[in-house]
């Protein structure tokens, strides 16, 4: 049986659709929160001399 | 979560200077060949009757210079100083990654002498012939391999998402480079396209948007994930948000190119897939400006007093103005209207000389005293001049191409009712005029702010005074 063009590529988009909506879910869910966190200071410890060193900041954001 | 203690590592700091020195050289270099542009349009006896003066030479040399070689530079420099710190590892591969500084000034001084000389694929932002092509995907690739090389050898867990944006970048600018640069040379300055036709003109779109899409925006995002938290002190407003950017930018904006071929010889199901992902486009690029912005929700106040953050913030808001500008010029119908007339070349420059040229300035405020061990720039007022001297510059360039475009299309398209043309190419042409004085006179704030920059970055660098030394050994 020969899939046309066209059901293929819809086939395809809603895929890339349904794994887009699960990717959106799988970063906005709470147990990676703390995570994320961490993530977003990861630019706070870049200083080699401790004096210029930030103290890590809690995320007041969302 | 508050561990202090020292980190235990050595950044290498020499190219990113190279880097950063270049960027504000080439950035006075192609704004100044802009202006002579915006003046030959204005008083076109300013060409000089010389064939290396023409604007159809220096015009290719304009584009060239601020993308590659002072958008570029700008990339080059804080990528590496972003990807050693955010992995706090020092780079890999040295000798290759001063191999990509030396190359990549080979192939901007082979721009500065091919494209006056008229040698060029006549391909947009890919007309440098094909020696200069394969010397470009060399430096490309070792780019590639010192990025990523350092990125394998990282102390931390987790890859920072503005590493994913440079990563993203570097990857796809490879691909599109390689790709749309496919030729049969016929001698050193000479070669032709192994497309033809609808295909050639839709894989140079491709190449086109994308290199607006990866070089001048998914890499100047890297830029934005780094400075904009480092200078306000803050984490990024919401990092979900930023991978949720991210995959949904890189997935999109792929597909846009064909906008640029509306009512051509493309097949019409491709020209309008190229406006509907383009207008979907807004949503990730807005996200992504929100998320910047928004960084500095409860901080407003540092606005005041720190002309550095100004130019990373405003440099956002240009952003999402050319993001919303964008998708509705993509529009079909809207098109009809804007294509070939001087608002295009508005929109380019408000993303340019706005979002591209703002965010490289800033960050190299923020970057040059700290690769160069200073406490601070020279002067932060001239910072705060400069910053004032190009919003106007570009404020004025941006609005006399929207009036000038928008009188150009409707003059172009107005028709009497026997059907003939109502204005002749030059009643169009005459009516621009005033504009491109106004052009002229923001162009020339934008490189008088990039001047005293020049001048600022100098006495900075020449300092003797160095920044305050760790004092870890003394005990």
């Amino acid at each position: 049986m020969t899939m046309e063009f066209a059901t293929l590529h819809s086939i395809l988009t809603l895929i890339l659709f349904v794994s887009f909506v699960a990717f959106v879910i799988w970063a906005y869910s709470k147990k990676r929160k703390p995570d994320f966190d961490e993530a977003a200071n990861l630019v706070f410890d870049d200083e080699p001399d401790p004096k210029k060193q930030h103290s890590k900041r809690e995320s007041e954001h969302e | 979560m508050s561990q202090t203690k020292p980190l235990n590592v050595e950044y290498n700091y020499s190219v990113v200077r190279l880097f950063a020195i270049t960027t504000v050289l080439w950035g006075i270099v192609g704004m100044v060949v802009g202006v002579l542009l915006a003046a030959q349009l204005y008083w076109p006896a300013l060409n000089f009757d010389t064939p290396w003066l023409t604007y159809s030479r220096l015009r290719p040399l304009h584009t060239n210079a601020v993308i590659f070689a002072f958008g570029t530079s700008a990339l080059f420099a804080t990528c590496y100083y972003v990807v050693q710190r955010t992995c706090q590892v020092r780079l890999f591969a040295e000798k290759l990654a001063m191999f990509t500084f030396w190359g990549w000034q080979t192939v901007i001084i082979a721009a500065v002498i091919t494209l006056p000389m008229g040698l060029s694929q006549s391909k947009e932002y890919a007309e440098l012939e094909w020696p200069i092509d394969i010397l470009i995907a060399v430096v490309w690739i070792s780019f590639a391999i010192v990025f990523f090389g350092t990125l394998a050898k990282r102390k931390t867990s987790h890859i920072y998402v503005a590493n994913w944006f440079y990563g993203g970048f570097i990857i796809t600018v490879a691909a599109l480079h390689i790709v749309n640069s496919m030729v049969i040379p016929v001698h050193l300055g000479k070669s032709y396209s192994i497309y033809a036709g609808a295909v050639d003109a839709m894989v140079q779109w491709w190449y086109g948007h994308n290199a607006v899409g990866f070089l001048l925006t998914a890499g100047f995002l890297g830029m934005m994930y780094y400075f904009v938290p480092k200078q306000s002190g803050r984490p990024v407003y919401s990092y979900r948000l930023s991978i949720v950017h991210f995959w949904a930018l890189i997935a999109l904006y792929i597909w846009a190119g064909p906008h640029h071929l509306h009512y051509t010889a493309l097949p019409d199901w491709t020209q309008s897939l190229g406006m509907v992902m383009s207008v979907i486009l807004f949503v990730p690029s807005w996200g992504g400006m929100i998320n910047g912005v928004m960084t500095l929700s409860g901080a407003w106040h540092k606005l005041k007093t720190d002309p550095i953050l100004r130019f990373l913030i405003v440099s956002l808001s240009f952003y999402g103005m050319s993001t919303f500008e964008g998708p509705m010029m993509a529009i079909k119908s809207v098109n009809a209207l804007s294509h070939y007339t001087d608002w295009t070349i508005g929109h380019v420059h408000s993303g340019a000389l706005g979002w591209v040229a703002m965010i490289s300035i800033g960050a190299m405020y923020h970057l040059i005293p700290a690769v160069y061990n200073k406490d601070g720039m020279y002067s932060l007022k001239l910072i705060n001049t400069h910053f004032w001297l190009h919003t106007i510059g570009v404020v004025l360039y941006i609005v006399a191409m929207w009036i000038s475009g928008i009188t150009q299309g409707m003059m172009w398209r107005a028709v009497n009712t026997d059907g003939t043309l109502t204005y002749s190419f030059v009643q169009s042409l005459e009516a621009s005029m005033p504009f491109y004085l106004m052009r002229f006179i923001g162009g020339v704030f934008v490189v008088a702010g990039m001047l005293i920059m020049a001048y600022n970055v100098y006495k900075t660098v020449s300092s003797k005074h160095t920044a305050a030394q760790p004092v870890a050994a003394a005990a």
